[in-house]
C-alpha cells in the first residue's frame, strides 16, 4: 500500500520536485499541495494522511505552528534549506529532515527509513496488556525484562522517536514502541494525548499554567491542537 | 552507424555535479525548472527589494531565504551560501549596515539570472535537437 502524503511548501519549484520524486518512487501518493499552514490544516481536519512533507519557513504561520496544531500524529519529514532547525526538529520528534534542494537518492533514503519504521510499528508490539477483568496494569519490555506497571502509577508517556518513555513517580522505563501504539492502548478515561510527543495521566496532573502541565515536578507542553480536548476532559469549575 | 550524443554540460558557474545528480540526465525537466526559475525569481526578488526599501529586516531575511532555495535548484550553491550569510545578518544588523552586502547580493543575483537565461536557451536547443 502506498504512503499517503501532503506537501506543505510555498516554493512551487520545490513542491514540483517533491511531487515528481513521489510519483517516480511509486511508493508515495500525493493527496495535495498547500502553500501555507492554514490551508494544510483545513485539509488535515477533513482527511488523514500517513506523511507530511513540511517546509518550515512559510508566509504567516511556520511548519512548527502546524505541528503544534495537529491533533493526530502522521509521520513528518521537514523540508527546509536552513540547517538551524535541526534542534527544533529533534524536539518535535520529526521523522526525517531533508535539506533543500535534495536529490532523489536522498528522498528515497528518507522514504525507506519511514517504511522500516512502519513495518516495525505493525509488527507485534513489545508492550501488552494482560487480559485481567480490571485490566489495570500492563507489561512493558525494558532492559531485557518484562516489567509490570500499574496504569495508575504512570505519570505520563513521552515519545522518543522509535521508543516510548514511561515515567512513574520513582523511575522511568524506556520500551521499543511508538506513542501511536500506546495511544491506542491507553487512551480512555485516564490517559489523554496532550501533545504530539506526550500522553498524560489526567489523575496525576498537579496544575496547569499557560501551555504547560505540571506533574510531580515534570513539565509537559500542551500542543495547540490538543487544548480543546484537554479542556473538555478536565473538570474545570 | 548511430552517432553517440554527448551529454549536456552545465555552465562552469553552476555546481554541475550536483545538477547531474539532481536531474539524473533528465534535461527536459531541467529545462522546465530553469524556465520556472526565470519566471519565479523576479516575483520573489521584488519582495526582497520591498522589504529592504521598507527596512523590514525580518521580512528581508525571509525573502532572501526563499531566493536562496530557488538558487539551489539551478545549481548556484555558492550563491546560496552568500544568501545564508545575508539572511543571518538580517537578525543582527540594521538596513544601513547591510547596504554593502545588499548591493553585492543584487550584483550576484543579476549575474545568476543572466547565466540561467543562457543555460535555459542552451537547454531548449539541446532538447529540440534530441527530438
Amino acid at each position: 500500500m502506498k504512503i499517503s502524503c501532503i506537501i506543505v511548501e510555498d516554493i512551487q519549484i520545490a513542491a514540483d520536485f517533491l511531487r515528481k520524486f513521489c510519483e517516480k518512487s511509486d511508493l508515495v501518493e500525493v493527496k495535495g499541495h498547500f502553500m501555507n499552514v492554514a490551508d494544510a490544516l483545513e485539509f488535515l481536519d477533513r482527511e488523514r494522511v500517513d506523511l507530511l512533507f513540511l517546509d518550515v519557513e512559510m508566509p504567516g504561520a511556520n511548519g512548527f505552528d502546524l505541528l503544534d496544531r495537529l491533533t493526530y500524529s502522521p509521520k513528518i519529514i521537514l523540508t527546509t534549506s536552513k540547517t538551524e532547525y535541526a534542534f527544533n526538529a529533534f524536539q518535535y520528534h520529526v521523522d526525517d529532515y531533508l535539506k533543500k534542494p535534495f536529490t532523489y537518492k536522498r528522498f528515497m533514503e528518507a522514504i525507506e527509513k519511514l517504511r522500516q519504521q512502519q513495518a516495525a510499528e505493525s509488527s507485534p508490539t513489545t508492550t501488552f496488556s494482560v487480559p485481567q477483568p480490571d485490566n489495570d496494569f500492563l507489561f512493558i519490555k525494558s532492559e531485557d525484562k518484562l516489567i509490570k506497571l500499574k496504569k495508575d502509577d504512570i505519570l505520563f508517556l513521552e515519545s522518543m522517536r522509535d521508543y516510548v518513555k514511561f515515567v512513574t513517580a520513582g523511575k522511568s522505563y524506556v520500551t521499543y514502541s511508538t506513542l501511536k501504539n500506546m495511544e491506542e492502548k491507553l487512551i480512555g478515561q485516564t490517559f489523554l494525548k496532550v501533545h504530539r510527543s506526550y500522553i498524560v495521566n489526567i489523575n496525576k496532573i498537579d496544575d496547569i499554567r499557560g501551555n504547560t502541565i505540571y506533574v510531580l515536578g515534570n513539565q509537559i507542553p500542551i500542543g495547540k491542537g490538543h487544548k480543546e480536548d484537554l479542556a473538555t476532559r478536565l473538570n474545570i469549575l | 552507424m548511430q552517432k553517440i550524443r554527448p551529454a549536456f554540460v552545465f555552465d562552469e558557474n553552476l555546481n554541475a555535479s550536483f545538477l547531474e545528480e539532481l536531474f539524473e540526465g533528465d534535461t527536459i525537466y531541467a529545462e522546465t525548472v530553469f524556465e520556472d526559475f526565470l519566471k519565479d525569481l523576479p516575483e520573489y526578488w521584488a519582495r526582497v527589494e520591498t522589504a529592504y526599501d521598507n527596512k523590514n529586516l525580518p521580512t528581508l531575511g525571509t525573502s532572501v531565504h526563499t531566493c536562496k532555495t530557488l538558487f539551489g535548484y539551478v545549481g548556484f550553491t555558492d550563491l546560496q551560501e552568500l544568501c545564508q550569510q545575508f539572511e543571518n545578518r538580517c537578525s543582527v544588523n540594521n538596513a544601513e549596515e547591510l547596504r554593502v552586502d545588499y548591493i553585492l547580493l543584487i550584483q550576484r543575483k543579476e549575474k545568476a539570472q543572466h547565466i540561467i537565461e543562457k543555460e535555459y536557451a542552451r537547454l531548449r536547443i539541446f532538447n529540440a535537437e534530441k527530438d
